[in-house]
């Protein structure tokens, strides 16, 4: 069944143009996400994770550019949509989460306005039933007293408070998709999972698809249902989370998932990844993380096919030939 | 009476050992002034409200807490860069705001930090021999050979190249530059290093490699660290003691070990249970705390955790715990264990 994918990303290539030369910041990669699926994309700074999400929504920064594949979303290309129908889609289709809940509210508006701003563009209402229509998504996001609420102003409301404001705009026009870009960062621990939970139960009421763009495979294990592993701008691995973590195919994975210190268990060293993360404008020859890789082998100086090592984990790796 | 909580809870690893730094009920009240031309008092911020620790030599001792708990104030006071309000700190025996200059420079010299953010905390307009040697020529006279010499020792100590000495810092990656830090801060043979978020700013690649080189030069040099982290993990796998901080106090500390396998204090639990689960088939029970930490400037009455404790009771928004080892090398500040003390009296 094709029905259920709702976002097909196929060999998205997205470069930029500098002086000093081309810098593929993603360079082609492949993922499907069906309705209600949440898939992680984990990776370093510099791997692409969030060029990906700029990529699906349309939002590029001068001077990259996507320069081949397509992204297929609802059976549309959105590589061939104009500037204002993807304007429209980025509200009603696709919605990006913030990065910082905390500080992404306007302090000169209050919270009503801003609900009812965003539901002006989906809802040809008059004002009255537009509010109604605010209070019922600050009831969904389990808000107290919501009508009382949208006469105040985001310093009015405590942090927790404004989390829940941000995630009822965000799902203001009924999106499909939810990309959250490193959404937790900024937040203390007890915060952090009062947001995840409240992303989860969006998620539940509204059947929304989420991609989670993170460097914390701890985020992953809480919540995704897919990972895809990001190095260098490429996919290198990915599956379903539990297969990840149970049979790590990639290297990298693999030295990744060990290298974080875990909680429930003690060590006395922590294997770590040599070296650095590769810079996009000078990578090695091959595989991007054959300097680092200690499997590497002469084989990895062609760059990588992707293989099938169980159904639906594929690596891009020689050793899972 | 001041409540040593290190000393209840034992945790020097020798017997005798005289710890490196003591912090005796350590305060640190801000004042919040309203008015200018009628400026009058209207209230005090209690950001560290009485705490006292022991860091001993060559162990770690890491503070947890959420945003605005006192963790930094109190590292602030530990650098000479604040005063408390009450309270004194000792260093070596000797009490802090007794120091002579002489001393005051020891200890300045003995003191070092580094930081979260490798790009901010370098200068950009400095080469890196002269970042890592700064704290050396104002500390000691060296002739410039002998300068020269350590900054190269020093870099290689850290896994850099002697040849990095001459570049600028945003030549280099993230790691790179904390481990750069780590060399300004080693030059002048500290004994204890404040470590501000060391690694959270960093590529997750690289952390476990500038956690193993601090692990390292902790065993190589007898180093005391006071770790400030968030993250759980990294704390426990960091220190040799963990005081979990609450709204400028101490709610309950132990050896990391024994905290994360046998927490007691309800913060410490729902902080633990906040932290991500290592694999999607460990997920951890979740307590959700109601709320957010109030504010400093009205703090609850009582025990200040209570408005957001799962277990309150009455008495928590009358009496203040005080933090009491209720079982060896572990103490807690919380009335839920009050009365398993009574009945084993």
């Amino acid at each position: 069944m094709t029905d259920d994918v709702i976002l097909r990303v196929q060999d998205l290539q997205t470069h930029f143009f500098t002086r000093t030369g081309v810098v593929k910041a993603v360079d082609g990669i492949s993922f499907e996400l069906k309705r209600g699926e949440t898939l992680g994309i984990v990776g370093e700074s510099g791997s692409g994770k969030s060029m990906t999400a700029w990529s699906i929504l349309g939002m590029v920064p001068h001077p990259g550019r996507i320069v081949g594949g397509s992204i297929n979303y609802l059976g549309d290309n959105l590589l061939e949509k104009s500037r204002g129908e993807m304007r429209d889609i980025r509200g009603s289709g696709i919605c990006m989460v913030m990065q910082d809940p905390l500080t992404s509210l306007n302090p000169v508006f209050t919270v009503g306005d801003q609900l009812v701003e965003s539901l002006r563009m989906e809802y040809n209402e008059p004002r009255r039933s537009l509010r109604d229509r605010a209070i019922r998504l600050l009831e969904n996001v389990r808000i107290p007293a919501a009508e009382d609420r949208l006469t105040n102003f985001p310093h009015q409301m405590s942090g927790g408070m404004r989390q829940r404001v941000v995630g009822a705009i965000s799902i203001a026009r009924a999106p499909n998709l939810l990309i959250a870009d490193e959404p937790t960062t900024s937040l203390d621990a007890t915060i952090q999972l009062q947001y995840l939970r409240l992303l989860k139960d969006i998620q539940e009421q509204t059947g929304a698809a989420i991609i989670f763009i993170t460097h914390d495979f701890g985020i992953v294990a809480r919540m995704c249902d897919r990972v895809a592993v990001m190095y260098a701008g490429r996919i290198v691995e990915q599956s379903d989370v539990e297969d990840m973590f149970d049979r790590p195919a990639h290297p990298y994975t693999e030295a990744l998932l060990e290298s974080v210190p875990d909680l429930d268990t003690d060590v006395d060293m922590l294997p770590s990844i040599d070296g650095q993360p590769p810079s996009l404008d000078a990578l090695p020859q091959g595989c991007s993380f054959a300097p680092r890789c200690p499997y590497a082998w002469d084989r990895c100086n062609e760059y990588p096919l992707e293989f099938t090592v169980a159904p639906g984990h594929v690596s891009r790796c020689w050793r899972a030939e | 009476m001041v409540t040593t909580a290190s000393e209840i809870a034992g945790t020097s690893t020798g017997s005798g050992e005289q710890p490196l730094v003591r912090l005796e009920g350590i305060r640190r009240h801000f004042p919040i002034f309203r008015g200018n031309v009628l400026r009058r008092r209207t209230g005090t911020v209690k950001a560290v409200d009485g705490i006292s620790i022991n860091i001993m030599p060559g162990e770690t001792y890491s503070l947890v807490g959420e945003s605005g708990c006192g963790k930094t104030t109190t590292s602030r006071m530990l650098l000479m860069a604040d005063q408390p309000t009450e309270g004194s700190i000792y260093f070596d025996d000797r009490p802090m705001n007794q120091f002579s200059g002489a001393e005051r420079r020891n200890f300045k010299a003995s003191v070092q930090a580094v930081f979260q953010d490798p790009w901010s905390s370098l200068n950009p307009r400095m080469r890196v021999d002269h970042i890592v040697s700064e704290p050396l020529i104002t500390h000691q006279r060296l002739s410039r050979s002998a300068v020269r010499a350590q900054v190269q020792e020093l870099l290689q100590v850290v896994g850099l190249h002697p040849f990095h000495a001459e570049r600028y810092p945003h030549e280099f990656s993230g790691g790179q530059r904390q481990r750069i830090a780590i060399a300004r801060a080693l030059s002048t043979r500290p004994k204890l290093i404040v470590l501000d978020e060391p690694v959270s700013a960093l590529d997750v690649s690289i952390r476990a490699q500038i956690l193993n080189l601090l692990k390292e030069l902790q065993s190589t040099y007898e180093l005391s660290y006071l770790l400030i982290a968030h993250n759980l993990a990294t704390v426990r796998y960091m220190s040799h003691m963990v005081g979990v901080m609450y709204l400028g106090k101490i709610v309950e500390e132990a050896p990391p070990i024994e905290l994360f396998t046998n927490a007691q204090h309800p913060y410490t639990r729902a902080l633990i249970s906040a932290s991500l689960p290592a694999h999607p088939r460990r997920q951890r029970e979740e307590i959700v705390l109601t709320g957010e930490v109030p504010s400093p400037l009205n703090p609850p009455t009582g025990c200040t955790f209570h408005p957001r404790c799962p277990f309150v009771m009455d008495r928590c928004s009358v009496d203040v715990p005080i933090l009491t080892a209720y079982t060896p090398g572990h103490a807690t500040a919380c009335h839920l264990y009050d009365e398993g003390e009574a009945n084993t009296c």
